[in-house]
């Protein structure tokens, strides 16, 4: 194990381990000390990984569980969603109307988000956010892909509900 | 919501994932027949299609700063874990489980797990500034060099060391003292003590090949006490002492809970000569053990440079 292909796991994927562990801890500070621990687990773990396996999922299996301990701590579970004002988002609707409207039904969504049960909201992040494959989320909420799903789905169920008399964004046709 | 038509209910969860993108194709177009005869359930499919698009809003990127300063700091603790990292191989031997380990500068334990074969059994787990993290396929080198030279099939190991598990200065040099003993050769702690210098240290110099963090490799199975007893080893491993020195070609004298290399069977090397001898040459019959090595063939001794002894000849009259 020499720590030049682990360099190169770093380079591919801190950031978005950053990303996901800002995203779900809200917190700049966490999100730092997280996935820095993410990455040294994953370093002394490096050698003893199969060849040909995904990364990039176990690199959000070991951010997960590191994500629920650190939830474990009663004090953290319903804590608000304070860093929403540091994260910009990537979506930029064209007109000033639609984009109010869109920013409005996003604050919305993140406040639905934040007070999902974990294990609903993990798998949300995952899925919606990090486009991660079924059997992957399962692995990293140790349940099964068919629970994973049934995860998203209560979420997207929930955060329906959440927007019900809202008024949403215009979408394109049905089909 | 509550009185929604059981097909309606039926389709709910192939309803969302096709809305949000998750649905296989047959689910889909299930839903879409659907979508075709029931105007709630399309503007349901609406709503979920606006809350997938929203969501997927939520993608963001983390202010390039706070990303940067993260990196730097993963960067600086990755490369201290890195210096502190020994990658470790545990191994099954005619000798027991056998564990090694590597840090960035060498080879810095060979340890006998006695009784386990994994690193809860090692005392690596609990040496401080190390970080034992299991090793990948680039230690099975190390592996192969141990069996065969367990087996008699190597007779060097020529690794780089890595000397951080000394605990001394006095230990490291009782360690390279010991590391300079040749293949099929013994020398005594009382030998050993000389070498590095301090003569009345023997028991010293015991304690500190007890403590050998390098066994095998750092032979300290090559040192016994100055009555030709074998005396010690890895703790009370006697057995593991005699096995080693035997592959070596050592003769033994072995009773029933100690054994003595049989010093009659071995040619000698008296202290700075450069000539080796019969056992019987001379006085080097009566001479300490702290005075010499004892070479078991001629061809270990030549290994090394010396030559046979111009009275006694042990080239004209081998034992």
């Amino acid at each position: 194990m020499d720590l030049q292909p682990f360099e190169t796991v770093v380079t591919a994927h801190h950031a978005e381990i950053y990303r996901y562990l800002l995203r779900v801890t809200s917190r700049s500070g966490d999100a730092d000390d997280l996935s820095q621990e993410t990455f040294l687990r994953a370093y002394r773990a490096w050698g003893g990984l199969d060849d040909g396996a995904n990364v990039r999922a176990w690199l959000f299996t070991i951010a997960t569980n590191l994500a629920r301990n650190y939830f474990r701590s009663e004090s953290r579970r319903r804590r608000a969603y304070a860093g929403v004002g540091e994260i910009r988002t990537d979506v930029d609707p064209a007109s000033p109307e639609e984009a109010r409207r869109f920013r409005e039904t996003r604050a919305l969504v993140e406040r639905v988000v934040d007070g999902l049960p974990l294990k609903q909201r993990l798998a949300f992040v995952l899925r919606k956010l990090h486009d991660l494959e079924y059997d992957a989320i399962g692995k990293s909420l140790e349940c099964s892909p068919e629970s994973a799903r049934a995860h998203v789905f209560q979420a997207l169920k929930k955060i329906r509900l959440g927007l019900n008399g809202h008024e949403l964004p215009m979408m394109e046709s049905v089909r | 919501m509550t009185t929604k038509h059981p097909s309606c209910r039926a389709i709910e969860l192939d309803l969302v994932a096709t809305a949000t993108g998750d649905a296989e194709s047959r689910a889909a177009e299930r839903v879409h027949r659907h979508l075709d005869t029931c105007a709630e359930c399309r503007d349901e499919f609406g709503r979920y299609r606006a809350v997938d698009s929203v969501a997927r809003g939520l993608r963001s990127t983390p202010p390039a700063d706070a990303l940067a300063k993260s990196r730097a700091g993963l960067e600086s603790r990755l490369a201290d874990l890195k210096q502190r990292r020994v990658a470790y191989r545990i191994f099954p031997s005619p000798l027991g489980h056998i564990l090694v380990g590597r840090s960035e500068h060498g080879i810095a334990v060979v340890e006998y797990l006695h009784g386990g074969s994994s690193l809860r059994a090692s005392r690596l787990a609990r040496v401080e500034g190390i970080e034992p993290v299991p090793g990948g396929p680039e230690l099975e080198r190390l592996q192969r060099d141990l069996l065969e030279f367990i087996g008699g099939r190597r007779r060097d190991l020529d690794w780089t060391l890595d000397w951080r598990l000394a605990r001394s200065d006095f230990e490291r040099a009782v360690l390279e003292a010991t590391a300079a003993i040749p293949y099929g050769a013994v020398a005594s702690y009382a030998g050993v003590a000389r070498r590095i210098g301090k003569p009345s240290a023997v028991r010293a110099v015991a304690q500190a090949l007890r403590w050998n963090p390098l066994p095998i490799v750092v032979p300290c199975h090559r040192v016994i006490g100055t009555s030709g007893r074998l005396t010690g080893y890895a703790g009370d491993k006697l057995g593991l002492k005699q096995q080693l020195l035997s592959v070596e070609g050592v003769k033994l004298h072995t009773a029933r809970r100690d054994a003595s290399v049989a010093r009659e069977a071995m040619y000698a090397l008296g202290e700075g000569e450069t000539e080796y001898c019969l056992p019987t040459c001379g006085s080097i019959g009566t001479r300490s053990l702290a005075l010499l090595t004892l070479f078991a063939s001629r061809a270990d001794a030549e290994a090394r440079g010396y030559a046979p002894c111009t009275n006694c000849r042990p080239d004209l009259h081998p034992l």
